[in-house]
């Protein structure tokens, strides 16, 4: 008995400078979610540099008042719901003040409402079916456009600029990738178009061949591609290129990605997809472009926003004095910043504004091509 | 009322003589038949490694997928250090039979290392043990291409042998034709193996009866080697005619070919090296036909439900599993 009770004693000892240097550290955690495995690992990782790049940057430009330094935890849910669940209660057992993801907006509704019951701020750079924030989950904001904007300036476009008069949609049966081929298929009848066919093919698919057949068959105007990820989409590109079909591919925000045009190389050149509009010229894209670039290699779709997601909660924390949520929350909705993506305003919904412009891709860039309003970008 | 550019949608410019004709019925099936073959022929190729394997020590191997992806890979670096010195412009053929060569050495080489470090301590073992060693052999190799590749696709350089014929409406690629016809010699060479020659002879013998090929001084461990040897080797050229049909590798490609290929062996009599090859083309077909004519979102579906059919009636797969003359 006696030497339990010593024991316990050293092992105290041994435990106390630990504890002292907890006290004495004082990290502000903050959480990142999006898939590092799996087929949307590249997309993922890219949301997690750019997340990891505000964090730099904060801590350069002085850190936050009170804290020691800002520990960064980025998770994986695999743009799986499951994972994507334990991820977030992996985070609210790391105490993190805020959370920044996921990607899938099928992982982000069932992780929210984890981090909803325990009062911890998401902000997802990249879910853009507009269920996200439409709940009215009190902690949730989006960076990203929704999809319920994306999918009616997708259809103006066909019907304006490229004057499609019928259009084949295929989409992966994601969340998101079936919302807005659905959204988009809605907005195309009412603007008058005949949407020949709505077809699906399954995540991970790599062989599109049957389905791409299907689409030589039918010669639509407009080939309408709604795929998670820029991977599938360029397979299917090429692919598409390869087996002679001749319709016009148009795509979506997923697909904005340099990689894109790596793999789909010549089959590329041409091919349209609507995104928010960035403001490549401003001096916070430039100083971003020059601090991402040689660490992490070319700006990806969803770096931009996770960078700014990042800063947009640190500012707020910074700002409130507090990591209370309700504190941070109102903070964040006071915000009214030029960030690296857009311009930075939360509305009542938690959502940021979208923006939604044609992109066309040109050589290895997307070039701005389009915008609802006043049409062709000159 | 200014005109704005939108007005006049011109940018729409498509060939004229496309307009005029769709696809007609027959053409549409053909077209199809041919993705169906070309599909079928990748998956027969690694269909052989996992009925080869099974025929020899009754092991599932799981890891397979992963030889095929590794042989992606190893045929995309090997051909962009080919394209990096200039050779590929003045001698396409002998640096993609040069990358063939390389990929499936290397993937032989692995194999033979998978056996020795994580099947053969467990051969005494249950079954069970070796199963579980194998998955966990895949998720290790998947994860270890992840990590030292990377998560991005790796793109296969320029547009090698992508050349194609136009019949009409019906479009057949050079690789589709390579991929048929390499799979088609790959059969036929093996069948010659394994009933023409003395290591064929060995293979089946180890494959009926361990301790008395050893009786007859057949080393089972050497044959045992060498039949992962082949399977891998058939998987990365499995994995090198991938990368340059559809233009880039990932390394998570092995995990779902691998699926199918593992049905299409059960499919066509697990151990039976024809069986693996016509199980192989009929998943890849009722794939095809299945998205083509009925939907694209039930394709697996129709794949396993093919599978389950005939597992129900025939119990030892299309061509029987344990006749033990056509077993490896």
């Amino acid at each position: 008995m006696r030497k339990r009770v010593l024991s316990i004693m050293i092992m105290g000892l041994i435990l106390v400078p630990f504890l002292f240097s907890a006290v004495a550290a004082k990290t502000l955690k903050i959480g990142s979610m999006s898939p590092l495995t799996g087929p949307y690992a590249s997309d993922g990782t890219d949301i997690k540099n750019g997340a990891r790049a505000a964090i730099e940057v904060f801590e350069e430009a002085g850190g936050m008042p009170g804290y020691d330094k800002i520990e960064f935890f980025p998770q994986d849910t695999a743009c799986d719901p499951r994972q994507a669940v334990a991820a977030a209660n992996k985070l609210i057992n790391l105490e993190v003040v805020g959370v920044i993801g996921a990607y899938c907006s099928s992982s982000t509704i069932p992780s929210s409402e984890t981090l909803d019951e325990e009062d911890v701020i998401m902000i997802t750079p990249a879910s853009t079916n507009e269920k996200v924030t439409d709940r009215g989950l009190p902690y949730m904001f989006r960076m990203c456009g929704r999809d319920d904007d994306q999918a009616p300036a997708a259809a103006k476009f066909l019907k304006e600029s490229l004057g499609a008069k019928t259009i084949f949609i295929v989409d992966d049966k994601t969340t998101y990738s079936q919302g807005l081929a659905d959204g988009v298929k809605k907005a195309s009848i009412a603007l008058g178009m005949e949407v020949v066919a709505h077809e699906h093919v399954n995540q991970g698919d790599k062989d599109f061949s049957a389905i791409l057949t299907m689409a030589k068959r039918a010669n639509a105007d407009v080939f309408y591609m709604s795929l998670q990820g820029y991977s599938p989409a360029a397979m299917m590109t090429l692919q598409a290129k390869r087996l002679g079909m001749d319709s016009q591919i148009v795509t979506q925000d997923a697909v904005f990605q340099p990689k894109y045009m790596d793999v789909a190389k010549e089959a590329s050149q041409g091919v349209y997809l609507t995104y928010g509009f960035t403001d490549q010229t401003t001096p916070q894209y430039k100083a971003f472009e020059e601090r991402y670039v040689p660490k992490y290699g070319k700006i990806a779709a969803y770096a931009t926003y996770a960078y700014d997601a990042a800063t947009a909660l640190l500012y707020a924390i910074k700002a409130a004095g507090s990591t209370d949520p309700e504190k941070v929350k109102a903070e964040l909705m006071k915000l009214d910043f030029q960030g690296v993506a857009k311009k930075i305003k939360f509305n009542a919904k938690g959502d940021s504004g979208s923006s939604y412009i044609a992109y066309k891709v040109v050589g290895d860039k997307f070039v701005p091509y389009w915008e609802p309003v006043n049409g062709l970008i000159k | 009322m200014r005109l704005l550019p939108w007005h006049k949608p011109h940018l729409l410019v498509r060939p004229n003589n496309l307009k005029l004709r769709k696809l007609n019925t027959m053409e549409y099936f053909i077209q199809q038949l041919i993705n169906g073959l070309t599909l079928g022929g990748m998956y027969a190729l690694i269909a052989l490694g996992y009925t080869m394997v099974y025929g020899v020590i009754q092991l599932i191997n799981f890891a397979h997928g992963e030889f095929f992806a590794a042989g992606g890979y190893v045929g995309a670096i090997a051909l962009a250090y080919f394209a990096g010195i200039g050779y590929m412009d003045s001698h396409p053929v002998i640096c993609l039979t040069a990358s063939f060569m390389i990929a499936m050495a290397y993937c032989a080489y692995l194999a033979v290392g998978v056996e020795k470090i994580a099947y053969k301590p467990l051969r005494k073992n249950s079954r069970l043990a070796a199963l579980l060693s194998a998955l966990g052999m895949s998720i290790f190799l998947s994860n270890g291409m992840m990590l030292t590749q990377g998560v991005y696709d790796k793109v296969y350089p320029g547009e090698l042998f992508q050349g194609r014929f136009d019949f009409g409406m019906v479009t057949i690629s050079y690789l589709q034709i390579m991929i048929v016809s390499l799979t088609a010699c790959l059969l036929v060479g093996l069948n010659l193996l394994v009933f023409k020659t003395k290591i064929g002879m060995a293979m089946r013998a180890t494959a009926q009866d361990k301790t008395m090929s050893a009786l007859v001084a057949i080393g089972s461990n050497k044959i045992i080697s060498l039949t992962f040897a082949i399977g891998a080797g058939l998987a990365a050229a499995a994995g090198i005619m991938y990368g340059l049909y559809y233009g880039s590798v990932k390394y998570d490609m092995g995990f779902v070919p691998g699926i199918k290929a593992f049905a299409a062996a059960v499919l066509g009599g697990i151990g039976n090296i024809t069986g693996a090859m016509i199980g192989g083309l009929i998943i890849g077909m009722v794939e095809i036909f299945g998205a083509g004519y009925i939907s694209g979102e039930y394709k697996d579906v129709f794949a396993f439900i093919i599978l389950i059919g005939v597992l129900y009636f025939k119990p030892n797969g299309i061509m029987g599993e344990n006749i033990d003359d056509t077993r490896v």
